[in-house]
């Protein structure tokens, strides 16, 4: 089967390939001409080599994650298993946001920050699929933890500002997981950077 | 009908008149000029726009071949912005709404300037790159308001070229000269912080790195290694939230839109996804009384919404996704 592609994402091409005998997605992070040639060069390897590590150290978390066949740092590829489903982005749900909290618990558990926790990289399998690990990073931090759940309570709060209230069953979630002290503790870190925003404080 | 739009945010003291075709009859501005190596001072910026204030007013009168009587309403930027400087533009404009009897409308700032870059571009629904000395912000229009997508997490881009440049010795705003400098440079580039989390983005340890390069390095190497990294961010940013949100026309707003290597980066990101760029005039990039004056046009057309004299006010701190956006579906 001859690749084809799926998606033009932000950082890389994502195209629909086989891998024995299976379907399989390739994700290549192609270079940016805009860029300055060893700036791209270091963006994309490192990405890709984060990616690839994170995918795999997540599942050991609990997270489930594609699984990878195959990585290229020269190219800056990596094939993975094909997921079926639908983006949680454009099917997004009370249950599954709660599902979402808990998966980024069991991440934060393990002192992985996801760097990029967006509601279209999830996937809606029979279980959650979480992609996309390329600005994964390991700290143990509250401010690094609470920079993840700002992100995607960015995230409910412009792009998804029609399903309402959406936020709360994610940090039920989040709770389910982390305990009530804990997640109290990282919303309050979450206040702390929204107050650090420009023009937030009212005076 | 016909607007008089005073702006005062920071630097600049401008007055415009604007009809409600979005035809901009004059645009009269007075830059506050900071000495060598220094930035802004709110005191010495707003005894800048005390003294010019008559001055740019009448001219801008004068330019549009109008007098107060033609003038209908009154827009003022009420924030956010520097304190002292934003007292002056609303006490100018109280003066002359108390005088002549015409309603006030207090604007935010960086919302004139979405407003005034999707009339003057005709874009209709454009994700928004906003830059400049007070935002660094991704913005795409939704349920009633411009919502933020990704913005910095410190300092704004053209911060960080402000307070770079003051390093060099430069007065603010230093965004072209350092655009001038990065041209002499022969393309070499010096290792710099690439900082990302998820679609926001950070400058401030960019700015101090940068800063340490400039006591060992060629100084144009130095500002062509920091325009480079600077912009990447942002056009990895923008990338994100097109990619996100899907949109198939992007803007690019604000002071630092004026350099023409960000346009070019963005340019190249934008043809990647198929978007269609709208990049602001020149003229109207930086901040001026246009602005103000469109969007306080179309917030009175839409719900006839002004202040009283006495109630009218100004915020320092005045988020842009905050504010109701009435007039645009």
């Amino acid at each position: 089967m001859h690749p084809t592609l799926v998606k033009r994402g932000a950082e890389a091409d994502i195209y629909l390939t086989e891998w024995g005998g299976k379907k399989a997605i390739s994700k290549v992070r192609t270079p940016k001409q805009y860029r300055h040639q060893a700036l791209d060069a270091t963006i994309r390897k490192h990405r890709t080599m984060a990616e690839a590590s994170f995918m795999s150290a997540a599942k050991s978390a609990g997270v489930m994650t594609p699984f990878v066949h195959f990585v290229d740092l020269v190219d800056a590829e990596i094939i993975m298993e094909f997921i079926e489903g639908d983006s949680v982005r454009d099917a997004l749900t009370p249950e599954l946001c709660y599902e979402m909290g808990c998966y980024a618990a069991m991440l934060h558990a393990s002192n992985i920050i996801h760097g990029d926790l967006t509601t279209s990289n999830f996937i809606k399998n029979k279980k959650l699929v979480l992609l996309d690990f390329g600005l994964s990073y390991y700290s143990e931090r509250t401010e690094d933890v609470a920079t993840d759940i700002r992100l995607i309570k960015e995230v409910f709060t412009s792009a998804h500002i029609a399903v309402r209230k959406t936020f709360p069953n994610f940090v039920e979630g989040y709770a389910s997981i982390a305990g009530k002290k804990r997640t109290d503790k990282i919303l309050e870190n979450v206040k702390e950077i929204e107050q650090r925003g420009r023009y937030a404080r009212v005076t | 009908m016909l607007c008089l739009g005073i702006e005062s945010t920071a630097h600049t003291f401008g007055c415009s008149m604007v009809n409600s075709k979005g035809s901009v009859l004059s645009d009269v501005r007075d830059i506050y000029k900071a000495p060598e190596g220094e930035g802004i001072h709110p005191r010495e910026a707003s005894r800048h726009h005390m003294e010019i204030s008559s001055i740019v007013l009448q001219q801008s009168l004068q330019s549009a071949g109008v007098s107060m009587k033609d003038v209908d309403i009154i827009g003022y930027s009420a924030g956010p912005g520097l304190g002292p400087c934003l007292r002056v533009g609303a006490v100018v404009a109280r003066t002359v709404a108390g005088f002549y009897k015409k309603p006030l409308v207090p604007v935010n700032h960086a919302l004139g300037h979405l407003e005034l870059g999707t009339v003057l571009t005709g874009a209709s629904d454009p994700l928004v790159l906003l830059v400049s000395g007070g935002h660094t912000m991704t913005l795409a229009f939704s349920h009633g308001r411009w919502r933020v997508f990704g913005e910095t997490l410190d300092i704004t881009v053209g911060q960080l070229l402000d307070q770079f440049g003051r390093a060099l010795g430069f007065a603010s705003p230093c965004g072209g000269r350092i655009e001038q400098l990065a041209i002499q440079s022969a393309g070499k580039y010096l290792q710099l912080p690439y900082v990302i989390k998820g679609n926001d983005v950070s400058f401030s340890g960019l700015l101090t790195a940068a800063i340490k390069l400039t006591e060992k390095f060629y100084t144009p190497d130095v500002c062509y290694s920091l325009q480079e990294t600077a912009f990447a961010m942002l056009a990895e940013a923008v990338e994100r939230a097109l990619s996100f949100s899907g949109k198939r026309e992007m803007m690019i707003v604000g002071g630092v839109a004026a350099n023409r290597r960000l346009a070019k980066i963005l340019e190249a990101s934008c043809s990647r996804h198929g978007t269609k760029l709208f990049v602001c005039p020149l003229k109207f990039a930086g901040d001026n009384g246009s602005q103000i004056a469109w969007t306080a046009l179309q917030e009175y057309q839409d719900s006839k919404t002004h202040v009283r004299v006495e109630d009218s006010f100004i915020k320092q701190s005045w988020r842009l996704d905050t504010v109701d956006v009435s007039w645009r579906r």
